[in-house]
């Protein structure tokens, strides 16, 4: 079973996510009046938690849709130049390190024969 | 009775307009190249109309309510969706849709027993985004946008779009107008976005796909690219390639694989592909 087939459907957050990025309001309050918001979303305490935290691994680990994920630090830290240098994909770095470090050992190599 | 007169798959990651400049130098002139050649057969196939199959990154539907497939029905289509088009680094674009045949595709397919949601707007992320900029810039091109489930629970079979799309070639030639239509993929190679392997590109995998599209050999792209197998290439991205399949139905013998790179500067397998026989 891939990554996001273990995923939980019917979290709250799961559904959070959808409206915030649809809707300028909410995504303004999302910098100003979050705690607000996800208890009007009804997230529980511990999607509260790691989704406050930014804590990459836990919100996977909760079952947040993994594509939803990169779209919760996006909120956080701006869309724009979303290189694999952008602060919301260091976050990913330092949530999965293993990962990480085959992946960059690849770029690594690939650079090495251009 | 409709035409069918291109057919072609690429992938649609962001970073192809996003951070394209962050890309290897190589891969951009690849990928420029690549684009380049795809505009050419295009233009020379004199489409009326441009079905795009993509999937929905859960910006259409909620993830309580995932239709497996949805088609774009309004008369002019406007994207990219707010907060795409910083991400996307993109302009907003009008493109002509055609709701003649797009409304024909949800009733006919529904007679056909083919489940097909419709949405008079939809939103436009990178899956329809990067394709019209690099392939439909000038909007001269009218367009149908086709997406489909392949990043929520139950994720459907490479089979499945495969029947899918034997389907919709069928019910496009009993189309009552002479139009010439091209289909065009978008989604893949392996790639994992938001996974734990956010960063991985599965060369082996990507180049044992494309191999076997360059060959022409359907049967084992059926029987062995299986869910399992795509998954393991990269979770809830490497399915994406299930629009391929779906478009590989419209098609007959080798393509051409234009280009490929293991691009994890743009965090995707990164290929483009034209065929050049179609199914009759």
């Amino acid at each position: 079973m891939g990554n996001v087939e273990r995923c939980d459907k019917t979290l709250a957050l799961n559904e959070m996510i959808f409206y915030v990025r649809r809707d300028p309001d909410l995504r303004k309050r999302w910098t100003t009046d979050l705690e607000a918001l996800a208890r009007e979303f009804g997230l529980s305490e511990a999607e509260w938690t790691a989704l406050r935290d930014r804590d990459v691994r836990r919100l996977n680990e909760l079952g947040v849709h993994q594509y939803l994920i990169p779209q919760i630090l996006r909120l956080f830290y701006g869309a724009s130049a979303n290189t694999n240098s952008h602060p919301a994909l260091e976050a990913y770095k330092r949530a999965f390190p293993e990962e990480t470090a085959k992946a960059m050992a690849l770029q690594a190599r690939l650079e090495g024969t251009r | 009775m409709a035409e069918i007169v291109s057919a072609m798959a690429m992938t649609h990651s962001p970073g192809l307009t996003g951070w394209f400049d962050r890309g290897l130098p190589a891969h951009q002139s690849l990928a420029r190249g690549a684009l380049a050649e795809m505009r050419r057969r295009l233009t020379a196939a004199r489409p009326d109309v441009l079905i795009v199959f993509s999937n929905d990154h859960l910006l259409n539907w909620p993830i309580n309510n995932t239709p497996e497939y949805t088609v774009g029905i309004a008369a002019e289509h406007v994207g990219p969706a707010d907060w795409y088009d910083e991400w996307l680094g993109l302009a907003k674009y009008r493109v002509p849709g055609h709701p003649a045949l797009a409304r024909y595709i949800v009733n006919e397919g529904a007679r056909r027993r083919l489940a097909f949601a419709y949405l008079r707007q939809m939103h436009f992320d990178d899956g329809m985004s990067v394709p019209l900029h690099y392939l439909n810039a000038d909007s001269a091109i009218p367009f149908i946008p086709v997406s489909m489930n392949c990043t929520v629970p139950p994720i459907p079979t490479p089979e499945r779009a495969y029947q899918v799309g034997t389907t919709l070639r069928e019910m496009l030639r009993d189309f009552p107008g002479p139009e010439r239509v091209a289909v065009l993929a978008t989604g893949g190679l392996s790639h994992e976005p938001g996974g734990p392997r956010y960063f991985w590109v599965d060369e082996e995998f990507d180049q044992w796909f494309l191999g076997l599209l360059a060959k022409g050999d359907r049967d084992t792209l059926l029987r062995e690219c299986t869910l399992e197998r795509m998954e393991a290439a990269g979770s809830g991205g490497t399915a994406e390639l299930l629009s391929w399949f779906l478009v590989l139905a419209f098609t007959a013998g080798a393509a051409d694989v234009l280009a490929y790179m293991p691009a994890v500067a743009w965090r995707s397998g990164t290929g483009f592909v034209v065929w050049n026989e179609l199914a009759r």
